[in-house]
C-alpha cells in the first residue's frame, strides 16, 4: 500500500531520522498494548517536528488516500490510536514545545505533543505560582491528546472535562489546511474560545478523525496557599455517593472530588489482587473511598471551609480514614497506573468509562459490579464529579494477562456485558469509545444529528483518511 | 544492582504510598514485596515479566522530581518508541514470543543504549522498577548467542581485549609506563590496586593520583605486573562467554598473587569486580573489592585522614552509571569532596539515581558516537549550568568521554582521585 516512493515523499519532509517502516518500529506502533480490542497495522511511523510538516505529511496522505493515525503516547483504555486500517502513524512526540505562559490570563500555550511531564515539568520550574489540572494517567501521555479526548483532571470540579479546559486550537484539517479556532484566529491571544462560532468542537470528541491539532491553549489555575485533602470512607456506594454529591454542590473551595470503590482503591495503592477480597461487601470491608480536596487562599477561608466539610462527612456518617495521610496518595499526579496494570498482573487493562449524571453513580457502580463479580474479577470502579456537581464521569476496569489469548477475549465479553448493562440508564455515554460501542450511539441518536456528524467529518476529511475506523463516523 | 535492591529509599512508590489500616483496610502485601525478580538470567527467563509494561513513557523522565526532566540518551537522541525502555520492553516481548525474529536492526537498536539504567528508577512497575536491565543486558546476549551482536567496533576491541589484554589496541608491554620508579610498592602486598586499562592507557593521572595518594597514606599495596583487563567492556555488549573466561583469567592472577582486597579507581572495574564475577559468572573470588572513593571516605569516617590542603573551587559531581545506578554508591564520593577545605560541591538537576549519563559506556562510545556525543554534550551543558568551575567524576572513562566532548575550556573535568591528592 505504501511503496517506496510514497516513503521518499514522506522522508524528504521529515528527514531520515525521523520515518522508519522497519519492522521493529511498526510492531511498536501497531496497537496500544494495553486494551483488549483488535490490533491495528502500522506501516510508516513519522515524526513530524512543525505544524508545516503535518500539513505536508496528509497531503502526501490525501494524494494516496493513505489512512494518518495521530499518535501521542498510543495508550488510552479506549484504543482510539490502534492503526485499524494500517497507514502512516504520526508521532507527535517532536512537536512537545510548551510555546508560550501566559500568567496574566492564565494558560499555557503548547504543541500537540506535549506530554504530562513536559508540562508538568515547565511550570514547576518556570510558572511555580500556577498549576494545571494534572490527570491520574502516565507521564508520558499527551495533554493536548486528553483534553480532545474528554479526559479529566484533579481541578475537574472547578473546570470541568479536559475539553472545557482548553481555550483555543490550531490544528490541521484532514484536508491538509491549517486553521485556528478560538481568539487566537483573530490575535496571538489564546485566552478563550468566544465569541466567535465555537469550532473547538471540530476536533474534541473525534478521536483524531477531523484533524491532527498542533497546538492549543489550556486553562492554567493559581496555586492557592492553603489545601487539604480528605479521605473519607463508607461502607458502600449506596452510603457515600449521596454526601459526596452533596459536597459537590455547594462550593467550600472544592477542586477535586473522586470516589473509588475498594477495589480501585486497592489497585491504585499497588496491592495484590490475589491478596484482596474480590467482593469487599461480603467481608464487610468498606466499599466506598472518597478523595475530596479543598483549597483557600487565606487560613480563616480554609479553616471554615474544612469545618464545614467535616460537618457534611459527619452528618453523611462517612468517616476519614484514621493514620492515613491522604497527601501521601493525591499528591503523585501524575501518575503511572501501575495499579491498574499491575492489579492483574499481565499488563492488560480496559475500560467503560462514561460520562453520565451524578444520580446515576451508585446504580452505574452496582450494575457494573454484577457483572465483574459474575466473571470472577474484583470489581474497579471510580468517578470524578465535574464542573461543581453538573456532571461526572463513571468508570469500571477491567484487567487481564495480555499474554493469554482467552483471558483477552474474556475481558472483551465481561467489558461489553457491562456497556449493555450501564446502558439501561439514561445518558451513559463512554468516552474514547471503540467502535463497538460508537455504533450503539449511533443507533439511539436522530438521525439527522448523525448526519450532520458524517457531513463534518466529509468536509473535514474528504478522502477518510484520519484515524479511520475510529470515531462516530467509521470511515473505511 | 543489589545495592538498589536492597535500598528501600528507592522504591518511590512504596515510600510515598502508605496502607490504610483500621476501617476494615488492613494492609494487604504490595506487589513490589512480593515480586522479586531473579537477576543474571537469560532473556527467556523474563519472557514473563517484560509484557507487564504498556510502554507508558514514565521511564522517559524522572518520576516526580527534578521538574520531570528527561533521563534517557538513547530515547532523546533516537526519538522513536523502540530506543526508550518501553520500546524496549516489548520488543523484548515480541522476540520471546515470537512476533519478531532478530535482525540487525533489532540488534542495533539494544545496543544503542549505554545501559545507564536511568530508565528503571523511573518506571514504577513493580518488575521492572530496578530490573529491566536484566533482559536490556539479556537481549544483548541474546543477540550474540544468535549471531547479529556484538555491533563490528565491539568485535574489534573485544579481539584487542583478548590479543592485547586491553581493548584500545595498546602494547600489553606498555600498560604500567605510567608507573614512576619512586612509587613505594610493596611486592609482597595482598592489597593490589586495580588500575584498569583507561587510567592505564589514556587517564594515567588517575593512576598517578590515586598511587600517590595510597604512598601518602602509607598503604602498602602492589600494581600487579600482569594485570589486564576485567572483561567489563566485552560483558556489557553482550559476549558473557568470552567475559566469564577474561574474568576468570584474572581472578587466577589475584589468587597467585595472594590478593585478599583489591582498591581501584575505576568505577567499572569495581562494578565488574564486586558484582558481575560472583553474581553472573559465579566466580566467588572471596576477594575484597574497594573503590577509591569508598575507601577515602571510611578513612575520613574513622578520622584517620583529613584533608589539609585548600581546593579553593566549585564543583559538580557526575555520578558515574556503574557505582551510581548499578551499585547504589552515591554518598561517598560526596563525603570525600565535601570534606576537602574550600572546596564547594554543587549538584547538578539530575544527579545520584536520576543522573545523566556521559553517553560513553555500554559500547556506545565505540560503536554510536552520535549518541555519545550527545549524551555527553548533554551533561556537560547541565554541569556549566551549575557554575561550576570544574566536573568532577569517579570514572576515568567518564572522565575521558566528558574532556574530550569539553569545548574551548568551557568547564574543567577532574577524577576525584586527582582531587584527593591534591588536597592531603
Amino acid at each position: 500500500m505504501i511503496n517506496s516512493e510514497i516513503i521518499n515523499e514522506l522522508e524528504n519532509v521529515v528527514g531520515e531520522n525521523y520515518i522508519s517502516d522497519e519492522p521493529e518500529m511498526q510492531y511498536l506502533y501497531h496497537y496500544d498494548f494495553i486494551t483488549a480490542e483488535p490490533e491495528g497495522i502500522c506501516d510508516v511511523v513519522i515524526m513530524p517536528d512543525t505544524a508545516e510538516e503535518v500539513q505536508k505529511i496528509i497531503k502526501i496522505a490525501n494524494l494516496h488516500k493513505i489512512p494518518v493515525v495521530p499518535w501521542v503516547s498510543g495508550i488510552n483504555f479506549g484504543a482510539t490510536a490502534n492503526p485499524i486500517k494500517g497507514g502512516i502513524v504520526m508521532d507527535l512526540r517532536r512537536l512537545n514545545r510548551i510555546i508560550d505562559v501566559n500568567e496574566d490570563d492564565m494558560y499555557a500555550l503548547i504543541e500537540g505533543g506535549t506530554t504530562w511531564a513536559d508540562l508538568q515539568g515547565y511550570l514547576q520550574k518556570h510558572h511555580p505560582n500556577l498549576r494545571a489540572g494534572v490527570t491520574w494517567s502516565p507521564p508520558g501521555t499527551g495533554v493536548v491528546a486528553s483534553c480532545l479526548c474528554y479526559g479529566m483532571f484533579d481541578l475537574g470540579m472547578l473546570g470541568g472535562t479536559g475539553a472545557e479546559f482548553i481555550n483555543g486550537l490550531e490544528a490541521v484539517l484532514g484536508s491538509g489546511e491549517l486553521v485556528k479556532v478560538g481568539s487566537c484566529c483573530l490575535s496571538d491571544c489564546w485566552y478563550g474560545r468566544q465569541p466567535l462560532p465555537d469550532l473547538a468542537g471540530l476536533f474534541i470528541g473525534w478521536e483524531g478523525s477531523t484533524g491532527v491539532v498542533t497546538k492549543a491553549a489550556v486553562k492554567l489555575w493559581p496555586k492557592l496557599p492553603f489545601i487539604k485533602h480528605y479521605l473519607a470512607l463508607a461502607p458502600t456506594m449506596d452510603i457515600g455517593v449521596p454526601v459526596t454529591l452533596k459536597l459537590s454542590k455547594i462550593g467550600l473551595g472544592i477542586c477535586d472530588i473522586v470516589i473509588q470503590n475498594y477495589g480501585w482503591l486497592q489497585s491504585s495503592l499497588g496491592a495484590n489482587e490475589k491478596k484482596v477480597p474480590i467482593d469487599p461487601i461480603e467481608k464487610k470491608l468498606p466499599d466506598f473511598a472518597a478523595f475530596i480536596t479543598t483549597q483557600a487562599y487565606t487560613e480563616k477561608q480554609h479553616e471554615a471551609q474544612c469545618e464545614a466539610i467535616d460537618m457534611v462527612l459527619k452528618e453523611g456518617k462517612l468517616v476519614e480514614a484514621p493514620g492515613v495521610n491522604a497527601d501521601d496518595y493525591i499528591d503523585i499526579k501524575p501518575i503511572q497506573l501501575w495499579g491498574c496494570w499491575n492489579f492483574s498482573r499481565g499488563g492488560g487493562g480496559q475500560w467503560i468509562g462514561s460520562y453520565c449524571s451524578t444520580r446515576d453513580i451508585a446504580t452505574y457502580y452496582n450494575l457494573a459490579r454484577d457483572v465483574a463479580l459474575k466473571h470472577g474479577h474484583a470489581p474497579q470502579f471510580y468517578s470524578r464529579i465535574l464542573f461543581g456537581g453538573h456532571y461526572c464521569v463513571a468508570r469500571t476496569n477491567i484487567n487481564f494477562n495480555k499474554n493469554d489469548p482467552k483471558e483477552i477475549e474474556s475481558a472483551r465479553q465481561v467489558l461489553k456485558e457491562i456497556h449493555e448493562e450501564v446502558q439501561s440508564l439514561d445518558g451513559v455515554v463512554m468516552y474514547k469509545a471503540p467502535e463497538w460501542a460508537h455504533q450503539v450511539y449511533k443507533d439511539k441518536t436522530l438521525p439527522a444529528t448523525s448526519e450532520l456528524i458524517q457531513k463534518i467529518k466529509k468536509l473535514l476529511d474528504p478522502n477518510n483518511i484520519m484515524n479511520p475506523g475510529h470515531g462516530w463516523v467509521k470511515g473505511e | 544492582m543489589d545495592g538498589l535492591k536492597e535500598n528501600k529509599e528507592e522504591y518511590h512508590m512504596a515510600k510515598k504510598i502508605r496502607y490504610m489500616k483500621g476501617m476494615g483496610i488492613e494492609k494487604i502485601a504490595s506487589t513490589q514485596e512480593d515480586h522479586v525478580v531473579e537477576r543474571n538470567q537469560g532473556i527467556e527467563h523474563y519472557k514473563d515479566i517484560v509484557f507487564q509494561c504498556g510502554k507508558c513513557g514514565t521511564c522517559r523522565t524522572v518520576f516526580q522530581d527534578v521538574n520531570w526532566a528527561r533521563v534517557c540518551p538513547s530515547g532523546e537522541f533516537g526519538k522513536f518508541e523502540a530506543y526508550y525502555l518501553g520500546g524496549k520492553n516489548l520488543l523484548a516481548w515480541a522476540l520471546t514470543s515470537g512476533k519478531l525474529k532478530w535482525t540487525e536492526n533489532l540488534a542495533k537498536i539494544f545496543y544503542k543504549c549505554s545501559v545507564c539504567l536511568a530508565c528503571t528508577q523511573q518506571c514504577q512497575i513493580p518488575e521492572l522498577h530496578n530490573y529491566a536491565g536484566e533482559w536490556l543486558m539479556a537481549m544483548r546476549e541474546s543477540a550474540v548467542e544468535n549471531g547479529f551482536g556484538p555491533m563490528p567496533e565491539h568485535k574489534q576491541y573485544t579481539q584487542y581485549v583478548e590479543d592485547l589484554h586491553n581493548p584500545y589496541g595498546e602494547k600489553h608491554e606498555n600498560r604500567r609506563d605510567w608507573l614512576p620508579k619512586d612509587i613505594n610498592q610493596n611486592s609482597e602486598s595482598t592489597l593490589a590496586y586495580f588500575v584498569g586499562c583507561t587510567a592505564s592507557y589514556r587517564e594515567k593521572d588517575i593512576a598517578l593520583s590515586t598511587v600517590n595518594i595510597l604512598n601518602s597514606l602509607n598503604i602498602e599495596f602492589r600494581v600487579l605486573e600482569n594485570e589486564s583487563c576485567y572483561g567489563s567492556p566485552v560483558y556489557m555488549t553482550g559476549q558473557s562467554n568470552k567475559a566469564k573466561a577474561i574474568a576468570e583469567s584474572n581472578v587466577d592472577e589475584f589468587k597467585a598473587a595472594n590478593i585478599e582486597k583489591v582498591i581501584t579507581s575505576c568505577a567499572g572495574c569495581y562494578r565488574a569486580l564486586k558484582e558481575v564475577y560472583p553474581k553472573k559468572f559465579g566466580i566467588k573470588h572471596g576477594i575484597e573489592i574497594v573503590h577509591l572513593p569508598e575507601f577515602i571516605s571510611k578513612k575520613l569516617k574513622e578520622g584517620s585522614l583529613q584533608f589539609k590542603k585548600d581546593i579553593d573551587m566549585k564543583v559538580t559531581y557526575h555520578d558515574p552509571c556503574h557505582i551510581g545506578r548499578h551499585m547504589g554508591m552515591y554518598k561517598e564520593p560526596r563525603t570525600v569532596l565535601e570534606n576537602i577545605p574550600g572546596l564547594e560541591l554543587v549538584e547538578m538537576d539530575r544527579n545520584k539515581h536520576n543522573a545523566w549519563c556521559c553517553g560513553s559506556g555500554g559500547g556506545v562510545r565505540s560503536a554510536f558516537k552520535d549518541l555519545a556525543e550527545f549524551s555527553a554534550r548533554e551533561r556537560i551543558d547541565e554541569a556549566i549550568d551549575t557554575k561550576a568551575m570544574a566536573i568532577v567524576s569517579s570514572c576515568p572513562f567518564c572522565l575521558n568521554q566528558l574532556k574530550t566532548n569539553i569545548k574551548d575550556e568551557e568547564i574543567r573535568a577532574y577524577d576525584i582521585s586527582q582531587l584527593i591528592e591534591k588536597a592531603i
